[in-house]
């Protein structure tokens, strides 16, 4: 691990400990040492990322915007990682922290457009919102959307589907509905009913609520 | 050799199987109309061949009963053809099936069936180009009429194997990988082969078809079929029709024909009364069979047929899935639950187009339990006709209590999951009225083969009982539920011992008890809510057995047995209570 690797590392193990109330430079220390081998504390201060009071770690305007911006990339990389590559809780974790050193700034937004601006990262953590999103704000709704979220004979392009089981996704795509399908909506209620080319196919919510889709007309 | 048809699910396999092999298997308009693998005999040319009909697959790829079926017979040497029945409006789906086929390396023809209705859609297909590419024969059909059928039938003699499209597509991929490229294969395939000329204006049958499944339309819309078939099978067939042939056929011509014809040449007092006794051949056993049940059976079934073909039952399925959810299925289940109107032991067959094994259990007790089956449920609303509808909505509103508390309960019971509502909506259709006629016909053949034998077997029984005694002894024994819990005349004994044989012959019995004025109110409703509850046919449970193994499904006939009674007993007391002490006018 380079030393920039080093100091991004510490930066998210200082976020996180905010996250659940934890300041403390001791503790903080022993997270730096159980992960990367180093207490960085010292550094991350002559490189005016913290500030420190007392026995209280703190970011400084330039750490506390560093540090957002990695958390965000590794908490996108994670939802991606999970929602679109369907990779394992596991892999998610380890590969998302390797993921997040290497994405640009506009790769970081299209993902995150592609996911609809997600608020939460698999673990139920805050995602730090990002230029894209605020963008996405002032467009009302963001570009891919459940396909619930559409109106009634509105159609749309199929992004992705979400599900959590093989043969659902494999019944789902035996009826044509694959990522690039144009997919139109006919009702709701009682019971979801979308028509894939010439394909009419009843579901209840809970499953359309996982098919992914960018508005068309 | 082998010919085997195969294709997505409500394509019309079935109707290129009858008309290659001039034999007759079920059609309609809903996927699943097909659960177990038909067999018949084609001549084509100087040779014969064995033609397989198969259920419905998405794919060969086997996660579901229907696809191993499938793909063990495709598994099977000496095939000569397979067939590819696709639907020509949905050739992107249908050309995921062909791919796997193709590299399966099976001789192959490519039939794009309902052309007619691809057309009518604005779908142009260039048949030369697409063929060229997959290197096989494609024939476009319109099956119902007949159109293409020839041409079909030559290249079927001709077919060729073609190579796969992809080399490095192979079945051990993983499938979602495979799938995913195969739409990528699939959309350079239709590339300069499909066109579609649009917008086009939203057809009759879509706007009735969406009428159907809004809460709005498709509530009242329900209730008028229901209405429609009460009024169709209760009153015109159960009174006018049984009328007829129960009095003036058999009552005026039938009967007295053979009582004087026996009375002539065969003057012998224990052969007259096993004809035409009280418990006779003649006279109880095909009286039943031709007088009562078989009127009200042809009326179900024409009705029945035309509802399935129209494409309505899947629809059902849309406004019924959040009642379903409550006792553990979704809404797919309404399909084998309608069948069971027809008959239950087909649609205890259909079960099998749910996902988990809860889910069949759960149809499987439903059925069991609570689903008339058409010559019962007609045999019923003849029986209630003479009440006031509000009688029948009762005995509906009952039947539809039990289902959904045993339902909720034992989807409480029963472990395992339920799977989530993913239906496809076939096209709504004006039904045909060759095949509906066709379809009743052979419902009614395969009605009297199965059912009259049994009648007879079981008329048989009784006169046996009666004459060594056994019946009183029997009716004595029972006494204290009949009698006593039920309050019913020891005479239904009989009905409730032939009912273990099929359920209409022993609502059959109450209902020639109740028409000689052996039944008041109270005890025909009682009496009929027991049968409706009674255990299933002798047919039925033995498919039980076959699909849900012996332990299963002697639990569910024992528990539906005793349940039967127990409620009878305490709905009698209940009505008895309203009507006699409070004054009620219930029924």
């Amino acid at each position: 691990m380079d030393h920039n690797q080093k100091i991004e590392e510490a930066l998210t193990i200082i976020w996180e400990e905010r996250e659940k109330k934890i300041a403390d430079k001791g503790a903080i220390a022993k997270r730096f040492l159980e992960s990367i081998n180093e207490d960085v504390s010292q550094n991350l201060l002559s490189e005016g990322f913290v500030l420190i009071e007392k026995d209280i770690i703190k970011f400084s305007d330039k750490g506390e915007s560093k540090a957002r911006d990695i958390i965000r990339r590794q908490r996108l990389a994670e939802r991606l990682l999970m929602d679109v590559l369907e990779v394992g809780r596991k892999e998610v974790d380890s590969s998302a922290c390797a993921l997040e050193h290497i994405l640009s700034k506009e790769v970081e937004e299209s993902i995150c457009s592609l996911l609809g601006h997600p608020k939460e990262c698999p673990h139920g953590l805050s995602i730090p919102s990002g230029a894209c999103c605020e963008k996405a704000k002032g467009l009302i709704e963001s570009i891919v959307i459940p396909l619930t979220r559409l109106k009634v004979s509105e159609t749309g392009k199929i992004v992705y589907v979400l599900t959590r089981e093989h043969p659902q996704l494999h019944r789902l795509m035996s009826f044509g509905i694959v990522p690039g399908a144009r997919i139109k909506l006919h009702q709701t209620r009682p019971s979801v009913i979308i028509q894939v080319e010439e394909t009419q196919v009843a579901l209840e919510e809970e499953i359309a609520k996982e098919i992914y889709v960018k508005r068309l007309s | 050799m082998n010919i085997v048809l195969v294709g997505n699910a409500n394509v019309g396999k079935s109707v290129i199987f009858n008309a290659l092999t001039k034999s007759y298997v079920t059609v309609s308009n809903y996927p699943g109309t097909t659960v177990d693998v038909s067999k018949g005999i084609a001549k084509l040319g100087p040779q014969n061949f064995t033609v397989y009909d198969t259920p419905g697959v998405n794919s060969l790829i086997v996660h579901s009963e229907d696809e191993k079926v499938t793909r063990d017979i495709l598994s099977t040497s000496d095939i000569a053809c397979v067939v590819q029945v696709a639907d020509s409006k949905n050739l992107k789906r249908s050309l995921v099936l062909t791919l796997e086929l193709i590299e399966f390396g099976l001789p192959l023809v490519l039939n794009l069936n309902m052309s007619d209705e691809a057309k009518e859609r604005g779908i142009s297909i260039d048949i030369k180009k697409l063929s060229e590419k997959l290197g096989i024969d494609i024939i476009e059909t319109v099956a119902v009429t007949g159109e293409g059928v020839s041409k079909l039938k030559e290249a079927i003699l001709k077919v060729k194997t073609a190579h796969p499209v992809n080399a490095t597509l192979s079945p051990a991929l993983d499938r979602i990988v495979s799938l995913k490229k195969k739409n990528k294969i699939i959309e350079e395939l239709v590339k300069d082969v499909l066109r579609i000329s649009k917008p086009k204006a939203k057809s009759a049958s879509e706007f009735i078809g969406s009428l159907t499944v809004s809460p709005v339309t498709g509530i009242p819309i329900l209730i008028a079929v229901l209405f429609v078939m009460y009024l169709f099978v209760g009153r015109l067939a159960a009174v006018w029709g049984v009328d007829f042939f129960e009095n003036t056929i058999f009552g005026a011509y039938v009967n007295p024909f053979l009582d004087s014809f026996i009375d002539k040449f065969i003057p012998i007092p224990i052969i007259k009364e096993f004809l035409m006794g009280e418990y006779g051949i003649v006279s109880m056993a095909v009286t039943y069979a031709f007088a009562i049940i078989f009127p009200i059976v042809t009326a179900f079934f024409l009705f029945f047929g035309i509802l399935e073909d129209s494409g309505y039952l899947p629809r059902l399925s849309v406004l019924s899935d959040r009642v379903f959810r409550v006792i553990g299925l979704n809404g797919r289940a309404i399909l084998p639950m309608v069948l069971g109107l027809g008959c239950g032991t087909m649609a205890t067959l259909t079960s099998r187009i749910l996902e988990t094994k809860k889910e069949r259990i759960l149809v499987s007790i439903i059925l069991t339990l609570a689903i008339p089956c058409s010559a019962q449920l007609g045999v019923i609303m003849a029986m209630l006709s003479n009440f006031s509808l509000k009688a029948f909505l009762l005995w509906f509103s009952i039947i539809l209590f039990v289902i959904v508390v045993i339902g909720f309960l034992a989807s409480k019971l029963v472990p395992g999951k339920r799977s989530p509502f993913i239906q496809e909506l076939p096209p709504m259709r004006f039904p045909q009225i060759t095949n509906i006629i066709v379809k009743t016909g052979a419902r009614l053949k395969w009605y009297l083969k199965e059912a009259v034998p049994l009648f007879i077997l079981g008329t048989f029984i009784l006169f046996m009982f009666d004459k060594i005694g056994l019946l009183r002894w029997i009716e004595r024994i029972l006494s204290p539920f009949i009698v006593t819990w039920l309050h019913l005349p020891k005479e239904t004994t009989a009905a409730f011992i032939v009912g273990f044989l099929r359920r209409d012959y022993g609502a059959a019995g109450l209902y020639a008890l109740a028409r000689a004025g052996a039944l008041d109110k109270i005890q025909i409703f009682v009496s009929l809510i027991v049968i409706t509850l009674f255990v299933p046919c002798i047919a039925q449970f033995l498919v039980t057995v076959k699909e849900r193994g012996a332990k299963v499904a002697l639990m569910i006939s024992g528990f539906v047995f005793l349940f039967a009674f127990l409620f009878g007993g305490l709905l009698d007391h209940l009505l008895r209570y309203l009507i006699l002490t409070k004054g009620f006018a219930v029924l």
